[in-house]
């Protein structure tokens, strides 16, 4: 059994691809989220405000597409963010 | 008997017969058994006997049954029971009027000394030891001094109470006493001077005397004088001038305190001094004067008494024969010091007189030696005749002989001496004829032939003819050729003596050859010296001037021929003479022409060398037996008589090479009624000596093999015979001669000729004066015998040497074996016991290098008993011999060792079983230790408790199947006996003992061929008893503690407690684990939990069981309706029905774990205490209402409280706050500091901090309950180590983050550090073995927050380019917690997380 999360794949108006996740993402769920951002191509903005728990499974998913990944957070992860240096590869909206 | 009106009462019909109104108890001993049963035990504390508890009734069991003296006590009065042994040695007239009474009664004169021994002994439960202890005993009709060595035990009731005690005592009276009255004599022997006036004397044995104030509280010494008066000459123990110390005493006063004419006859007199007289008595060593003065003579041998000791009286011992043979004994030293010192008086003067007697002799020989013919012939001349006329009397011609010979010898030997002064002042008369040498020769010759043949020597007489004559003097030549001849006979003791004439280069050659003892080179040279004796050469005399060879060289030489001589020792000695031819060296006026020989030559002039060399040979060699070489003369046609005041006849020993000699003193000593053997040499003498010492030895000087001297130094040498008394005699005169025979050790010295009458007296003075200095000797010796301690002397090699009769009595060995060279036959044999052989080689050891010391040691009796004995020893130098010597005396202690061991052995196993927390545990310990007491190879416990089998406990672990067959069986034979009877075996011992299960059967299997002596069937005995109440004991004990402790805890409180509580429980009185308060913890059905903290009124077992009953109550009532008030209400009406239950305090109370809400009401409890993170405190003090049951009905508050996070909530009972002479709010207060202090610790240890804390000095008086609560509690989970379980742990973490109500970033840092750890656990952890379970724990303070993640795994070092976000998440758990530490362990990791609460 894993750890509920909800991924909605959606395109922006500018048609650069945009991935709603919600619940918790941890190492029993991380494959999804993984396959979810592989099926994309070029960036993508990923909506991070329904997250409540991000562990560093999740972060190592990220770092594989940080250079595409304009991330939309709140400040509940922000040290996670911060403290692994994601928030410096790629762009992180909403920490403040 | 049947008393049916008490039956109708319900009492149970009296018990009828023996066997069941619990006398067989008495059963052991039939005779104290029956004093004991006649006892009405119902009027004692103790009951009648069939009430008696199992352990009193073993210890009398075991009481009866010792052959040991032992009494013991029992119960409150201490009731008094004793065995036969004890009633004959010490009760005395107190049986059987003591048996049952209390033991302050029976012994109440000594109960000062005894009453706070037993008291210690009650008290502490450790035994006493009392040595030779002074007791004043009334039990036989007065005060007695009496001394005990005993030993108080405690004595156990079946619930291991000290309730009496058991004393093994062995009275020491006789010992102490005789060890005291020893010393005192001994001390009295003890005086190292020996020549001493009659005062020193005196002087000396007054300071000995009074050092003994306890047998001779006083004493008086009076000594006869002249005129029948008698002289105050020492006293003890009174002040001077004491009315008592009669300075003089007058003979004709009649009415004198002491009886001084009987006395004076020998009488012992016994005074009364209790009359008053004398009110300022002197007690000595006593507190009170002696009744009575015991008046003894100081006898003297066949004269009467020197005077008399007057000996006050111990009063506390009675004058029985032990002390009246004392006092005599202390009077008999006395008496012999006052001879001696008398005696030695008179012999100083003898001794003076005598040396001028020796010098005027001297004198006297010197002028008048040339004076001896005259008288000589005129005694020769009329002997002569006498001798024929009276030829027909035997006994007068016998004597006649021996004048005549004598008087020959003598007229001989004045004879040479003055033919000697003649040659050296050249007056002899030479008259030289010319003889026919051979035949002159020849016809000297055979003069000698029968004394040849009679000595059994083969004479060769070879003289032939020369041809020519030889100038001689006959008379010359005769003393030349019997000089030669006699000194051959004497030398020669077997072989032959030859005499040869020739001529040889124009000399007549004469030689005397023998096959003698021969001479050593070196004294060759000096045979011709005058008066030159060859020292020590072996002859068959030793008689003879040391002129005889001077002589013959000086008339040879007359002659103007030669003598030479050649020797070899042991090969014989030959003279050859050579003379010349005619006369041209002769001077001319002596040149004679020949005579005819008209009288036979020789004859006459070789009578005295005949006679003389006759009396060398022994007399009638035939008659003699050979087994009897000494002469027994007795005494001839003369009635024995008795020499005066000598008790039995003396034996005089004569030792003279002498027969004439030997014939004459033996007669004279005969006659004088003396009992006389006599031998002819020294060392036949020392032989005799040997054989049966005589009492004086009266010996020659010169005598061949050895001399007088040499006896006398042999006899001094050998401790055997050191003090014989020697009387020597000797020819020698002068001052010199009398100084070399008293240096080497002689008695008295006499010089020949001497009267006999002289003889007869020195004789006399010397056995008198020996008797009287052996006094000493025998005295010493009977002293020596009468110690009851045994006393040996050892020389300096360990031998020992002499004995005593107790010697002999405790070791079995007596003086006919000694000496007793070491190993000696008592050592334990060293191949059957080398432990006990070792103890005794150490001691020898310690005996010969140590100056002086004491050890115990086991001996072995000649009959093979083991004996122990003390040993105290000193060395000493033997005045005799000068060797040092070791002194000793021992004494049988093999009572008290066995006592001793008994005493120990029953403490160790007192000490195991008291020890052992269970049976098992309490018999296989008590099994090791008779295991290691007898040094046993097995010891084993068969336990018939009605199994197939009996249950085997074996100190070698082994099994009832593999006992051998026969071994079973005799075990199984063993418990036919009766219980505690020790029943012997080839190799050990069975007794049977009641175990709680059944009968069981001890085996002790010595192995080796050890005895099991009656003092091990004893002690087993012993050991046995108390095993079996060790064991009833440790069972009881078992149970019962079982019980309790199941009870105790199952009312105390809950087992287990729901997290976050923390509990502590004090009793007030231990060693019970409850009191009146408690505390309960319940779990209700809506996950609440129910709170409750009560007190009872009271502590100890009734409150406890109060307790339990309210809290059960309050438990159901809870589960029934969760409201705290409610609860109450109901409790109100249950504790009413339970007495005691009034006025209960509690608290109760229903906490929502969740939310930190508390319901609570209070029944008069103390407020409850809650300490908030913050530092603030709140109380409890809503909800408050009565105690329980005082109003019983009335309604009671509910309050509410909510718990804020973080919070610690103390509940507890007065216990712990109330104390005296404070407020209560003060210790309450004092609780919140306790409380707030350490709401950053965890509850655990906050609780023991408050406990410790709180607690007065002298510790909780009161019962003190305490629970501690903290909200939220710790979070506690474990789950399998799968990666779904994370979400499911997160959300429980999650929510337990909220009860702790912390900031939500701090929330979500714990959640994702917390996250991390459970998936390091789960990926690393657990990868080979997925599913093991992961632990979470996470608790709160007030501060900080930790989390600990345990799994079973280990984790592997970081590995990031492999795993990068496992890397990171060790980054992430480090940046987002305060602390992180990761134990790696091989039971698995342990992840601490820790972070602030801001």
């Amino acid at each position: 059994m894993t750890t509920p999360l909800t991924l909605v794949p959606g395109r922006r108006p500018d048609g650069t691809h945009h991935l709603a996740v919600s619940g918790e993402i941890d190492m029993s769920n991380i494959g999804a989220l993984a396959d979810a951002l592989s099926t994309t191509a070029g960036p993508v903005v990923l909506d991070l405000t329904d997250v409540e728990y991000l562990d560093s499974a999740g972060l190592s998913v990220l770092f594989a597409h940080a250079d595409r990944l304009e991330l939309i957070a709140t400040p509940l992860l922000a040290p996670v963010l911060k403290v692994s240096g994601l928030s410096d590869l790629a762009t992180v909206h909403g920490l403040d | 008997m049947t008393h049916s009106g008490k039956a109708e009462h319900g009492v149970p019909a009296a018990r009828t017969g023996v066997s069941t109104d619990g006398t067989e108890v008495f059963a052991a001993d039939r005779e104290i058994g029956r004093g004991l049963a006649a006892v009405d035990w119902s009027s004692t504390p103790l009951g009648p006997p069939a009430d008696w508890p199992q352990s009193l009734r073993t210890a009398v069991s075991i009481l009866l049954s010792s052959r040991f003296p032992m009494w013991m006590a029992w119960g409150p009065e201490l009731t008094f029971f004793c065995n036969a042994a004890y009633r004959r040695d010490t009760l005395g007239r107190k049986y059987p009027w003591a048996l049952g009474r209390p033991a302050s009664e029976v012994w109440a004169e000594i109960w000062g000394d005894i009453g706070p021994r037993i008291d210690r002994v009650l008290a502490t439960g450790e035994a006493t030891w009392d040595e030779a202890l002074l007791l004043f005993l009334e039990r036989s009709g007065y005060t007695e001094e009496s001394y005990h060595t005993f030993s108080y035990s405690p004595l156990r009731d079946d619930d291991d109470t000290v309730v009496g005690m058991l004393c093994v005592v062995s009275e020491d009276t006789e010992r102490v006493i005789g060890e005291r009255r020893m010393a005192t004599l001994r001390d009295l022997g003890s005086d190292p001077s020996v020549i001493r006036t009659e005062q020193e004397v005196l002087e000396f044995a007054g300071r000995q005397l009074a050092r003994n104030g306890r047998d001779l509280p006083f004493t008086l010494t009076y000594l006869f004088r002249e005129d029948g008066s008698s002289r105050l000459a020492g006293s003890t123990g009174l002040p001077g001038g004491h009315p008592l110390a009669v300075p003089v005493l007058r003979a004709e006063d009649t009415d004198a305190l002491w009886p001084a004419a009987e006395l004076s006859r020998g009488a012992t007199a016994l005074v009364d001094l209790e009359d008053g007289r004398f009110p300022d008595l002197p007690g000595g060593d006593w507190p009170q004067a002696p009744r009575q003065a015991l008046v003894v003579p100081l006898l003297q041998q066949g004269n009467a008494p020197y005077g008399f000791l007057v000996a006050g009286l111990n009063r506390y011992r009675a004058l029985d024969d032990g002390y009246r043979g004392f006092v005599e004994l202390t009077a008999g030293h006395l008496a012999s010091g006052v001879g001696s010192a008398r005696s030695y008086e008179t012999q100083q003067q003898r001794a003076e007189e005598l040396a001028e007697l020796d010098r005027a002799k001297t004198t006297f020989f010197s002028n008048i030696s040339h004076e001896f013919r005259t008288p000589l012939t005129l005694i020769m001349g009329p002997l002569a005749e006498l001798r024929g006329r009276l030829a027909d009397d035997p006994w007068a011609r016998s004597e006649l002989d021996i004048i005549h010979r004598n008087g020959l010898r003598l007229s001989k030997l004045v004879n040479t001496l003055l033919d000697f002064s003649r040659i050296e002042a050249g007056r002899m008369q030479a008259r030289y004829e010319p003889v026919d040498l051979a035949a002159v020769t020849a016809e000297l010759a055979s003069v000698f032939r029968s004394a040849m043949d009679k000595a059994g020597l083969a004479f060769h007489v070879d003289c032939r003819p020369l041809g020519r004559p030889v100038h001689l003097d006959r008379d010359m030549w005769e003393k030349v050729i019997l000089n030669l001849l006699s000194n051959a006979l004497k030398f020669t003791f077997d072989g032959s003596v030859s005499v040869t004439v020739r001529e040889e280069d124009g000399r007549a050659v004469v030689t005397v050859e023998d096959t003698g003892v021969g001479v050593p080179a070196a004294e060759v040279p000096r045979l011709f010296e005058r008066f030159h004796r060859i020292e020590n050469a072996r002859s068959r005399s030793n008689e003879g001037s040391g002129i005889g060879l001077a002589l013959v060289q000086e008339l040879v030489t007359l002659h103007g021929g030669t003598i030479t001589a050649r020797s070899a020792e042991g090969r014989g000695t030959s003279f050859t003479i050579h003379l010349p031819f005619g006369t041209a060296h002769l001077p001319a006026d002596a040149v004679a022409p020949a005579q005819a020989a008209t009288v036979p030559a020789g004859v006459s002039s070789a009578d005295p060398y005949l006679q003389e060399a006759l009396r060398w040979l022994p007399q009638g060699t035939a008659d003699r037996p050979a087994d009897a070489p000494q002469e027994q003369i007795l005494p001839d046609g003369v009635t024995a008589g008795r020499p005066a005041d000598v008790g039995l006849p003396a034996r005089v020993l004569i030792a003279d090479d002498n027969a004439d000699m030997r014939e004459y003193l033996g007669r004279l000593l005969a006659g004088a009624g003396y009992h006389v053997d006599a031998v002819t040499d020294g060392q036949e003498a020392l032989e005799a000596v040997r054989r049966n010492a005589p009492d004086l030895l009266v010996s020659d000087v010169m005598m061949p093999r050895m001399d007088g001297l040499q006896l006398v130094a042999a006899l001094r040498g050998d401790s055997r015979t050191a003090s014989l008394p020697v009387l020597l005699l000797s020819a020698r005169a002068g001052q010199e001669a009398s100084i070399e025979g008293l240096q080497a050790g002689a008695d008295d010295y006499l010089v020949k000729p001497f009267a006999a009458a002289e003889l007869l007296a020195r004789v006399e003075a010397n056995v008198k004066l020996a008797r009287l200095r052996t006094h000493h000797a025998r005295w010493r010796n009977a002293l020596v015998d009468s110690l009851q301690e045994a006393f040996f002397v050892c020389d300096d090699k360990g031998a020992v040497i002499e004995i005593n009769a107790a010697f002999t009595d405790i070791l079995g060995y007596g003086p006919q074996g000694l000496p007793y060279a070491p190993v000696h036959p008592w050592w334990p044999d060293e191949r059957t016991d080398p432990e006990a052989h070792r103890a005794v080689s150490e001691a020898f050891d310690q005996l010969l290098g140590d100056p002086s010391g004491s050890y115990t040691i086991p001996v072995t009796h000649r009959d093979g008993h083991r004996v122990w004995v003390t040993a105290s020893f000193a060395h000493a130098q033997d005045p005799d011999s000068g060797r040092q010597v070791t002194v000793g005396t021992f004494r049988d202690v093999t009572a008290e060792h066995y006592a001793i061991q008994r005493e120990s052995a029953l403490a160790s196993l007192s000490t195991r079983l008291s020890r052992a927390t269970s049976l098992p545990e309490a018999l296989s310990g008590a099994l090791e230790e008779l295991q290691t007491l007898w040094r046993a190879r097995c010891v084993l416990a068969a336990v018939f408790d009605g199994g197939a089998e009996p249950s085997l406990t074996a100190t070698d672990g082994s099994d009832w199947r593999d006992l051998p067959a026969e071994q079973r069986t005799a075990i199984t034979e063993v418990r036919q006996h009766p219980a505690l009877t020790s029943v012997p075996q080839p190799t050990g011992a069975g007794i049977t003992v009641e175990h709680p299960t059944g009968p069981m059967v001890v085996w002790i299997d010595l192995g080796e061929h050890r005895p099991f002596t009656e003092e091990d069937q004893l002690l087993l005995t012993l050991l046995a008893g108390h095993l079996a109440q060790g064991l009833t004991r440790a069972h009881q004990i078992d149970q019962q503690r079982e019980t309790a402790i199941a009870l105790q805890r199952a009312i105390l409180g809950p087992s287990s407690l729901p997290e976050g509580f923390a509990v502590r429980y004090e009793p007030a009185t231990q060693p019970l684990e409850v009191g009146g308060d408690w505390y309960d913890t319940i779990s209700l059905p809506d996950g609440r939990i129910g709170i409750v903290v009560g007190d009872c009124v009271g502590r100890g077992l009734q409150a406890a069981t109060v307790m339990g009953q309210l809290r059960s109550a309050c438990r159901a009532l809870l589960l029934q309706d969760a409201s705290p008030a409610q609860t109450l209400m109901a409790l109100d009406y249950f504790a009413a029905t339970v007495p005691g239950a009034l006025c209960t305090t509690v608290f109760c109370g229903v906490l929502d774990p969740e939310s930190g809400r508390l319901t609570y009401s209070s029944a008069g409890h103390p407020p409850g205490i809650l300490a908030h993170a913050d530092g603030t405190t709140h109380l409890l003090e809503d909800g408050r209402s009565l105690p329980l049951a005082v109003r019983p009905g009335r309604e009671r508050p509910e309050a509410e409280y909510v718990m804020p996070a973080r919070g610690t909530l103390l509940l507890y009972t007065d216990g712990l706050v109330e104390r005296r002479r404070r407020p209560l709010t003060a210790g309450i207060d004092q609780a919140s500091e306790a409380v707030q202090d350490g709401r950053d610790t965890a509850v655990d240890d906050l609780a023991t901090r408050i406990m410790t804390r709180l607690a007065p000095a002298g510790g909780y008086d009161d019962d003190v309950a305490l629970l501690l609560y903290r909200h939220p509690a710790p979070l506690d989970m474990s789950f399998p180590a799968e990666s779904a379980q994370l979400a499911p742990v997160r959300k429980a973490l999650r929510s337990w983050l909220a009860q702790c109500q912390l900031p939500p970033h701090t929330v979500q840092n714990v959640l994702v550090a917390a996250g991390e750890a459970c998936a390091n656990a789960i990926e690393h952890g657990h990868r080979d073995a997925p599913g093991e379970t992961v632990r979470l724990r996470a608790e709160a303070f007030v501060q900080d927050l930790r989390v600990t993640v345990t799994d079973s795994g280990r984790w592997k070092a970081p590995q990031p380019e492999l795993n990068a976000h496992r890397g990171r998440g060790l980054t992430l758990m480090r940046s987002l917690m305060q602390q992180v530490t990761v134990t790696p362990g091989a039971a698995g990791t342990t992840v601490h997380l820790h972070t602030r609460i801001a």
